[in-house]
């Protein structure tokens, strides 16, 4: 595969995840009827007509790349990646919200580079690269919980509760709720960020977890954090659960959540 | 507008000059402060809107704009205060503590809609840097905005509109 081609897409998919609202959020802004509600509407054609962001931090970008064993490319992915980022966030009017080094200097690089990558071997000739566009605030709300073995569903459900209960007005609401249980710490984390890559209305295959998702968001609701935390409409828009074998020890259960806008996109590629 | 009349749950259409800053230059304004430095702008009377604008589309106008977590403000609101600061601006729900200190100082914290930063850039009237310019996106800003949305979210009786 050739590597400017990937770039051209990336590029392509990265400027309208933050220019262009997802087509199903937009739907449920058009019925809120609550305070804010004409500056939300509003700031959905503004930003598309100008070419501007619909939020001012465009985010972290974080990339989950599935490479299928077939797939052979003339440069590195991560780089490729990175200059897709670069080139997106130079030639438009977003924002520069990366820093060199989280502790002393926090200087600004000033390119919005580099992303967070994940690249997963998987089987066959397709490359799937899924991205999020993480705004500071909702990534804030990141938990991780190593909860006991013997913890059961009520329990678990009951983390998540009052997590979003205490801290879901801060990350601009209506929340999409990704969750990774089993594992280890650190692949919990990893499959939450990989549950807010999911379509809104996409279940998970095994019914029981189908189940919990549905519970989940429904219960959620119940909070009524509403949209910007004011109470009027929906408080989460999306659960999704991945899981994964874990240790007879353990039972790690890891939280993200992403803001309403639920800035994401995909690019798929066959290797011929 | 007259901040101690306003009452919690209230929408105001705001006109008039906001001070954006956020983390970055309320922790450089603290180190300042603590080092007997002369402080580069003036905050007395001044509501300050907690964001960090993206970049300009034409080198001129604003361009998006939003507001940031206020939650993470909150060690830097007495400082703000004691300088003159008459409000704050920003998104989300604070600390029972913060609400104390409204009371305490009649102060005002108001949200304006997070998410809609093309939207309000467009309530922008002209932007320029007052100070830390090498902070990029958290430098200070001064901006001039006309019917800019805000909700009073805390008045200065502590009434609040955050449950819980």
């Amino acid at each position: 595969m050739e590597s400017v081609s990937i770039k051209r897409k990336l590029k392509k998919a990265i400027v309208e995840a933050n220019v262009f609202m997802n087509e199903e959020v937009r739907r449920v802004v058009e019925k809120y009827a609550g305070p804010f509600n004409e500056a939300l509407k509003e700031n959905i054609s503004v930003a598309q007509e100008e070419g501007l962001p619909l939020c001012q931090d465009t985010g972290m970008l974080e990339f989950f790349v599935f490479q299928g064993h077939n797939v052979r490319i003339d440069q590195p992915i991560e780089s490729i990646i990175n200059e897709a980022v670069e080139e997106a966030y130079l030639e438009n009017p977003f924002r520069f919200s990366i820093v060199s080094d989280p502790l002393f200097s926090r200087k600004n690089t000033g390119n919005n580079v580099p992303a967070v990558i994940h690249v997963m071997p998987v089987e066959g000739n397709v490359l799937d690269i899924r991205f999020l566009v993480k705004g500071g605030g909702s990534e804030n709300l990141s938990r991780l919980y190593m909860l006991s073995p013997g913890a059961d569903i009520d329990e678990v459900k009951t983390r998540i509760i009052e997590h979003v209960k205490n801290n879901g007005a801060m990350a601009c609401p209506p929340l999409h709720v990704g969750i990774g249980v089993g594992g280890s710490s650190d692949k919990a984390m990893l499959l939450s960020k990989l549950a807010l890559t999911k379509d809104l209305h996409e279940r998970n295959a095994d019914p029981r977890y189908a189940r919990l998702e549905e519970e989940l968001l429904e219960e959620l609701n119940g909070l009524r954090i509403g949209f910007q935390g004011l109470g009027k409409g929906p408080t989460v828009l999306s659960v999704h659960i991945e899981w994964s074998p874990t240790h007879i020890a353990t039972l790690p259960l890891a939280v993200s959540v992403d803001c309403y806008l639920c800035r994401k996109g995909r690019i798929l590629l066959e290797d011929r | 507008m007259r901040i101690d009349e306003l009452k919690a749950g209230e929408e105001v259409k705001y006109s008039g000059e906001l001070l954006v800053m956020r983390d970055a230059a309320q922790k450089r304004i603290k180190n300042f402060i603590e080092r007997n430095k002369t402080l580069p702008l003036k905050l007395e009377g001044k509501i300050v809107f907690y964001a960090g604008p993206a970049r300009s589309p034409d080198g001129k106008k604003c361009g998006a704009i939003g507001p940031t977590t206020s939650a993470r403000m909150d060690e830097y609101l007495e400082m703000l205060y004691s300088l003159g600061v008459v409000a704050t601006v920003g998104k989300g729900k604070r600390s029972n503590w913060v609400v104390d200190m409204c009371r305490k100082w009649k102060r005002v914290y108001f949200v304006t809609p997070s998410g809609a930063a093309a939207y309000l850039s467009r309530c922008v009237k002209s932007i320029e840097t007052v100070a830390f310019e090498d902070l990029g996106p958290e430098a200070i800003y001064r901006i001039h905005v006309k019917d800019f949305p805000l909700l009073v979210a805390i008045d200065v009786w502590g009434n609040t509109v955050f449950a819980g």
